[in-house]
């Protein structure tokens, strides 16, 4: 497989190349050929550029406000000069609203302050990788399951049963944010039980718990590529929750499928090789 | 000892004598239990170390503060930054900012302005009003400071490469009113080597960007001498991912830069040197910032005496603004934003700072909207007013981390200035590319270093919460685009063509030789020539940058 080629681009008259600088650097590191054109691109240089290297995606960075006018200029471009397969995505000082309307009009992905490279660099492999057609769409079945998440009331009371009557050892516990709970991971053979307690009234535990009371609530099936998992499932029509993964307790990326598509069972995607556990 | 006590004792007469001219805010200070708080603390043993390193405040090398009473005389100015859109809505920004207790003004331009680019210049497509107002002629500059006397604010304008066309403008507004260009007061920031290195708004190359420079400093000791010919900005650097100690060393080495170009251009570095003003970054770290800035203080005060030999106390004083960090504001949970506002903003006042710069909580997604701009200046009349931090000066001088701190930052900054000088200084580092690659590698290790999650962002990395909704945010009307260019057409149409093109042909000549541009520029701007024209006729003489 070639290696992907990027083009990172500074539309406009925007001189914040920070992002634009360590982006390129990210998706080098990440085995990528990057080349940056520097600041103050008309979108005609940079299909130019993109078309004389040949690449086969170009980022676009703005933090001044112009993206609405400036992206899709550069997808206008494309379209003149008969280069549409070559992808773009982009990033900066990004209103949520500006994504929705960006990403309608073709630009391939809109990442906002705060995502790591990492996720970048993934998402630019996989989409890369499906427009070459180096991609098969088959991918193979979950290995295991991870664990199975239980709403408790209280880590302390649940903890206490595991551990009393079944010798079950409490390995870590790690308050996570993200999904408003404190969690207790209690391995057993080559899978865990994941206690989930609410933190806080706005925690989706907390209404779980409410709603239905204590007891099972969500099975993770460990996969080896969860972005492409989650694309493939996008692309068959199941509605996910999370599109894009994002971090979950271990550190590693975890992404919940909505259960309306599921038959019921709120699963979620974890994968535990990249990122390290 | 009892030199000792003379010389603290001398301190205390010189302070008593200023406070005949200028009385502190208040006869005493005291705390809610009635404990008097003093002027000042000191060492129980005032040796000559302490006189050297630290000294008293208000006195070389200034490490305290460039006043004897610093706040407890005056607050700090509370500058806020704003602009967008047309000069109609901004002036109404302003006035609602000065309503709201503000003390100054800060003006941020679009970026066709600061790129010297006119409103229907193709290369300004989507960036019209966008990150500042828009000002193409005169006509703009007006309707900007509406109803605003010029005597009555100080304005600082965050404009580089075409800064000597803006200052043109503002002194032709405060003409028209009829207020002396004696009396204006304010800054422009001037300082182009930060755009080479971390801001981008270049124009030229760097030797004719110097000497449009070096003919502000020269024409404004003249004819305007209260305002603020530089702001040398370690800001940006900070914002692009250098470290502090390259923040300080980078802003002073820059500063290094500009004091050798004016003394070789003739200047006397007395003349000149009082009207250098700094503006530095607040960031996070709360000890190693305080740190900073009392570094910054003691290095300038050095560099100046010492390298330079400059003679006015007032040549040696480093004063600085300070905008808190914008590229720490997070786009996930924005109202913990507040809370890092306020930390950095306490910093920069702990160090010192003779202005400041508080963000909104909503910057990392759009420009403040009013009400965000509110809180921030909310956030620093309460460190003003309610805290009492204010009522002594340099509270954290004699702590052992601090001084400790100010020493090693002032020790690793001056490696590299060392290094900057060997290599020809800034200008030529600047060339080399030196300074841009230093930052890069220490923005790299920020975001490596936030992805292993060794450091923690709250919300962004640790302490997320699932599901967030993005707040109501500012949105420039893209309608005032039309506006402003049929407004630029009719000023094209209505002003004296024939004089605009011979003084642009003036320009371009006075370019070639040496004579000072101010004075051709003033009165271009005063026919209406735009901005676009103007730094038009100077690219055909200058060329421009490439990175």
């Amino acid at each position: 497989m070639d290696k992907i080629r990027v083009l990172i681009a500074k539309p406009g008259l925007d001189g914040h190349d920070r992002g634009a600088l360590v982006i390129s650097q990210a998706l080098r590191d990440a085995g990528m050929e990057v080349i940056y054109t520097g600041l103050r691109q008309s979108p005609k240089q940079i299909v130019k550029a993109a078309i004389q290297e040949d690449v086969d995606v170009i980022g676009l960075s703005s933090l001044s406000g112009a993206h609405n006018v400036l992206f899709p200029e550069v997808l206008n471009v494309l379209k003149e000069n008969e280069a549409e397969d070559i992808l773009v995505f982009g990033g900066g000082v990004i209103p949520l609203e500006d994504v929705k309307t960006l990403e309608k009009k073709g630009i391939l992905k809109i990442f906002t302050p705060g995502t790591s490279t990492k996720v970048v660099a993934t998402f630019i492999e996989q989409a890369v990788r499906k427009h070459r057609g180096e991609y098969t769409g088959k991918i193979d079945p979950p290995k295991k399951i991870d664990h199975i998440g239980i709403a408790v009331h209280s880590l302390e009371e649940s903890t206490a049963f595991y551990e009393n009557h079944f010798q079950l050892k409490v390995q870590e516990i790690i308050e996570v944010p993200e999904q408003g709970v404190k969690v207790a991971f209690l391995p057993i053979g080559n899978m865990k039980l994941e206690l989930l307690e609410p933190l806080g009234n706005n925690s989706p535990i907390h209404k779980f718990l409410n709603k239905r009371g204590e007891g099972v609530h969500h099975i993770a099936l460990a996969v080896d590529n969860i972005q492409e998992r989650l694309d493939q499932l996008k692309a068959q029509g199941v509605s996910l929750i999370d599109e894009v993964p994002k971090q979950g307790a271990a550190g590693y990326p975890i992404a919940f499928l909505n259960p309306k598509s599921t038959h019921g069972a709120l699963l979620e995607l974890c994968e535990t090789k990249k990122g390290g556990e | 000892m009892e030199e000792e006590k003379s010389e603290l004792r001398k301190w205390q007469e010189s302070i008593e004598k200023e406070l005949i001219n200028r009385p502190e805010r208040e006869k005493t200070f005291h705390t809610s239990s009635n404990i008097t708080v003093n002027r000042s603390h000191f060492p129980s043993k005032i040796d000559s170390a302490y006189i050297n390193n630290i000294g008293f405040p208000g006195e070389f090398p200034y490490t305290r503060g460039i006043r004897g009473t610093m706040y407890r005389g005056k607050h700090w100015t509370m500058r806020q930054y704003a602009g967008f859109g047309s000069a109609k809505e901004t002036n109404k920004r302003f006035r609602y900012l000065l309503d709201q207790g503000q003390t100054g003004l800060s003006v941020a331009f679009d970026l066709p302005t600061q790129i010297g680019y006119d409103s229907d210049d193709p290369m300004a497509l989507g960036e019209v009003g966008k990150v500042g107002v828009a000002i193409d002629s005169l006509e703009d500059m007006e309707m900007l400071f509406d109803q605003i006397s010029l005597n009555q604010v100080s304005t600082s304008m965050t404009i580089n490469a075409p800064a000597a066309v803006l200052l043109a403008m503002y002194i032709a507004v405060a003409e028209k009113q009829g207020v002396p260009t004696e009396e204006i007061q304010g800054t422009i920031q001037n300082d182009i080597l930060k755009e080479y290195i971390a801001r981008g708004t270049y124009i030229y190359p760097p030797k004719a960007s110097m000497r449009l420079i070096t003919d502000i400093f020269a024409y404004c000791s003249e004819n305007v001498p209260a305002f603020n010919t530089i702001s040398i900005s370690g800001y940006h650097i900070r914002e692009a991912g250098s470290t502090a100690v390259q923040e300080l060393a980078f802003t002073l080495a820059n500063g290094i830069a500009y004091v050798e170009a004016a003394i070789a251009a003739g200047l006397d570095v007395d003349r000149f040197a009082p009207r250098l003003a700094f503006f530095f970054n607040g960031h996070n770290g709360f000890f190693e910032e305080i740190a900073k800035f009392r570094a910054a203080r003691r290095m300038w005060a050095n560099i100046m005496r010492n390298r330079f030999h400059a003679k006015k106390p007032k040549s040696w004083q480093l004063r600085f603004h300070t905008q808190v960090a914008g590229s720490t504001l997070t786009a996930q949970q924005p109202e913990n934003n507040v809370v890092r506002v306020a930390l950095q903003a306490l910093a920069a006042v702990l160090g010192g700072t003779q202005s400041l710069h508080t963000n909104g909580k909503d910057e990392a997604l759009s420009l403040p909207t009013e009400e965000s701009a509110r809180i921030a200046l909310r956030t620093q009349q309460i460190i003003a007013h309610e805290t009492g931090v204010s009522d002594t000066v340099d509270p954290l001088g004699g702590s052992y981390f601090i001084e400790a701190l100010t020493d090693d930052l002032e020790r690793e900054a001056q490696k590299y200035i060392k290094q900057i000088d060997e290599m020809g200084g800034a200008v030529a580092a600047v060339e080399k590319q030196y300074m841009q690659r230093e930052i890069h590698r220490a923005a790299y290790d920020t975001q490596k270093r936030l992805e292993n999650q060794e450091d923690i962002v709250v919300g962004v990395n640790k302490f997320q919460v699932g599901d967030e909704q993005q707040p109501d945010l500012m949105k420039v009307d893209e309608a005032f685009v039309e506006a402003q260019l049929k407004r630029l057409t009719a000023i094209r149409n209505r002003r004296n063509e024939k004089k605009v093109q011979e003084l642009l042909g003036q320009l371009r000549l006075a370019a070639r030789g040496t004579d000072n541009l101010m004075y051709v520029i003033i009165e271009a701007v005063k026919e209406y020539a735009t901005v676009g024209e103007i730094c038009h006729a100077l690219r055909d003489v200058f060329g421009e940058y490439q990175e």
